[in-house]
């Protein structure tokens, strides 16, 4: 049994290059087809994704592609050179193959620690291998455990936890704050491309109201038509940090927009709701002060950075953990898919060797007794056949079980025992 | 010794639940979730069997005894706690609702006197249930307000400290914990309000009818007539916007503390108190009733 990956990613290639390799779309199907025809009696899965292009293959020793092999049939199938991209290439063999997948799988060779994408991407790429019938039993139960494992690792690690980004930590922040959001008023001061980015984050909560406040009225009504809002002239601003539950302000002003004594009154006007004020101007736009009064929470744009870091820091102490995950679980899904070939072989080998006994044993019967009619001889053979089946259920059921057990002493000792019990090695 | 060996069994289960919930600070694994689940529902299970089995063998509501009554309480917050941790297994309610149900039982089994409120039949009887009944449900909004405060404090701590969010201990929303703590203060006046005056109508009832008299100076009535007034006054504090967010909540707390007092500060601190005596403790200087009979009412 062997078992290989040959592919590129974000770390070896430029864009370009993965692009060039690249089966999006229909090409996936057409690509494996293309392996599967050109190398029979292999298996294949093609993780295609932006980041990454990387072909599983998995086979026997005298049947699997080559690295070489793989290459000449990626650059054929793209019809470009093999040498355009074959210097960006990796190639791994067996349990470092698996060890890759589960890598993946689990996030750790993204472009982002911990994004949730790839998972998903890993188990298309499989869905598609299964459509196409390009996967086996090895690829079966390499990709299976490599869709546990990524979950797993998820969610031993918190490798996924707290967002990278201060567009989404503003996001986890609302939602730490407000339960929900139909009934709120999101006010974005500022009219910018600081205003917009956070807005497209602030849209995923689905917020009642939108009202965009700019000193260029014209410029806050074409933000207000792009994300379904209304616009308010600048004048407007204490009415409408009245109305507002959430607050981005990202204007260039040089001086605070919002002084302490003025958001006090507008605080008490609110009567005392909860308040998110996210100022991600710089110069900032609210009194910092103003973060101290009851009931209003006030990041400015060093306290997102803050969390993006301390987040980022928190993913990456999952490393450590998710590469013991992974190593255990790498150790283990080979064992078990040895047992399993190994079970494959000794249940093949049982097989045939109760048949050997079975039919040497009718032969002799039938020597033995000459004047056996047919249907006499067919009944006896047909009884053979039902005790044979019915003495070898439970042992093979047996051996079935413990090839799924994960267990690191390669030969499985059940499966050494039954070889040793029935003379099997001697066959 | 049946009582102390029941009530062992499902507090132990809830302790191990909480342990397990605890362990969320060193262990993560979904099967660690499943598993505070599976003993909070076992533990509840058979909390729930013993108490209908005390109900079945005494042919009332078990709420005759403070016992019973903590019993009770602890029981109906451990149902509340075993379906928010079955609806989000990830948040961390268990470790807020626990120790409370885990404190109620450990009160009932250690502290508690198990003597009858009452020894009465007929119209007490029925108003005497009624009392406790409201005075039980009060105490539960007192629980949840208590619970929801103190995570509503804590949440509100990290996110104005800029803390980022803690992944061993995922919390409600600030509006969330804001809303719900709301409801039970509003709720819990009137309710402890009712329970009060029946608990007074009960005594005018049960006048010279009953061996044991509590009087106005008694510590039981005096402290819960400071935790149904300090409820009053978080109520007050509840419907003033100024108030509100952690100002309301620290009084939440205090408003619990008032409310654990008067369901066990007697036994803790072996007050002389006649309610729920069979026989008066310490006489009082003038009777609530205004009457020198004695009775066996209850206020709380």
């Amino acid at each position: 049994m062997k078992l290989s990956v040959v592919g590129l990613d974000h770390r070896r290639a430029p864009a370009g290059v993965r692009e060039s390799i690249a089966f999006d779309g229909p090409k996936l199907a057409e690509g494996l087809g293309h392996f599967a025809r050109k190398f029979e009696g292999s298996e294949f899965v093609i993780l295609s994704t932006c980041n990454r292009v990387e072909i599983f293959a998995a086979g026997e020793a005298e049947t699997i592609p080559s690295t070489g092999a793989i290459i000449n049939t990626l650059a054929h199938f793209h019809e470009i050179s093999a040498e355009s991209f074959e210097e960006h290439l990796f190639d791994e063999h067996d349990e470092a193959a698996v060890g890759r997948l589960f890598r993946v799988a689990s996030s750790l060779e993204s472009l982002v620690l911990g994004e949730g994408q790839i998972l998903g991407q890993v188990r298309d790429a499989y869905q598609v291998a299964v459509r196409e019938k390009t996967v086996g039993p090895i690829l079966h139960a390499v990709f299976q455990s490599a869709l546990r494992v990524g979950k797993r690792v998820r969610e031993e690690t918190g490798l996924d936890e707290g967002k990278l980004s201060i567009a989404s930590v503003a996001v986890d922040l609302a939602r730490d704050i407000f339960d929900t959001f139909h009934d709120k008023t999101v006010l974005v001061i500022g009219a910018g491309k600081m205003a917009d980015l956070t807005l497209q984050h602030l849209r995923s909560l689905e917020p009642g109201r939108i009202t965009i406040i700019n000193r260029s009225l014209e410029r806050a009504a074409a933000a207000a038509e792009r994300w379904g809002g209304k616009a308010e002239p600048f004048d407007r601003l204490n009415l409408a940090l009245i109305e507002a539950d959430l607050v981005v302000s990202t204007t260039a002003a040089p001086e605070p927009i919002v002084s302490l004594d003025q958001y006090v009154r507008i605080q008490r006007a609110r009567r005392h709701r909860l308040a998110l004020i996210l100022d991600i101007a710089i110069p900032r736009d609210f009194d910092e002060r103003i973060g101290d009064l009851e009931q209003v929470m006030l990041y400015n744009v060093d306290d997102l950075q803050a969390q993006t870091q301390a987040n980022r820091k928190r993913r990456e102490s999952g490393i450590g953990p998710a590469t013991e995950i992974i190593e255990r679980e790498t150790a283990a899904c080979l064992a078990t898919l040895r047992h399993q070939r190994h079970a494959g072989v000794v249940l093949r080998r049982l097989g045939e060797y109760a048949d050997a006994v079975r039919t040497r044993e009718l032969e002799s019967l039938y020597a033995r007794c000459p004047n056996l009619t047919e249907t006499d001889r067919q009944a006896i053979a047909h009884t053979l056949h039902r005790f044979q089946n019915q003495f070898l259920h439970h042992p093979r059921a047996a051996l079935r079980t413990a090839a799924a057990e994960p267990v690191e002493e390669h030969p499985h000792p059940l499966l050494a025992a039954v070889r040793r019990l029935f003379g099997l090695d001697d066959l | 010794m049946i009582d102390g060996l029941s009530v062992l069994c499902f507090a132990g289960t809830y302790g191990l639940a909480l342990v397990s919930d605890l362990a969320r600070f060193a262990v993560r694994s979904a099967s660690r979730g499943w598993m505070t689940l599976g003993l909070m529902a076992l533990a509840w299970t058979v909390q729930t069997v013993y108490l209908a089995n005390r109900a079945h063998e005494s042919g009332t509501l078990p709420l005759t005894t403070p016992f019973e009554s903590l019993l009770v309480l602890s029981w109906l917050l451990g149902a509340i706690g075993l379906y928010l941790v079955a609806r989000a297994p990830k948040a961390a309610v268990g470790v807020f609702v626990l120790p409370v149900v885990v404190g109620l039982l450990a009160a009932a089994g250690a502290l508690s006197n198990r003597a009858a409120w009452l020894d009465t039949r007929g119209a007490a009887s029925f108003w005497g249930t009624v009392h406790g009944l409201l005075l039980l449900a009060g105490e539960l909004c007192s629980c949840v307000a208590f619970v929801t405060g103190l995570m509503y404090l804590i949440q509100s701590r990290r996110l104005k400290h800029k803390r980022p969010a803690s992944r061993f201990l995922p919390l409600p929303s600030l509006e969330q914990s804001e809303r719900v703590n709301r409801a039970a203060i509003t709720l819990a006046f009137p309710l402890l309000t009712a329970g009060l005056f029946t608990g007074v109508a009960l005594v005018i009832l049960l006048r010279g009818k009953s061996a044991v008299q509590i009087g106005w100076g008694d510590p039981k009535v005096i402290s819960t007539i400071a935790a149904w007034l300090a409820s009053g006054v978080l109520l007050h504090a509840r419907f003033r916007p100024e108030m509100r967010g952690r100002r309301v909540m620290i009084l939440t707390l205090l408003s619990f503390a008032f409310m654990v007092f008067t369901l066990i500060g007697m036994d803790l601190f072996r007050l002389p108190t006649a309610h729920g005596r069979k026989t008066a403790a310490n006489p009082p200087a003038k009777s609530l009733a205004g009457e020198s009979e004695a009775h066996g009412g209850s206020t709380s």
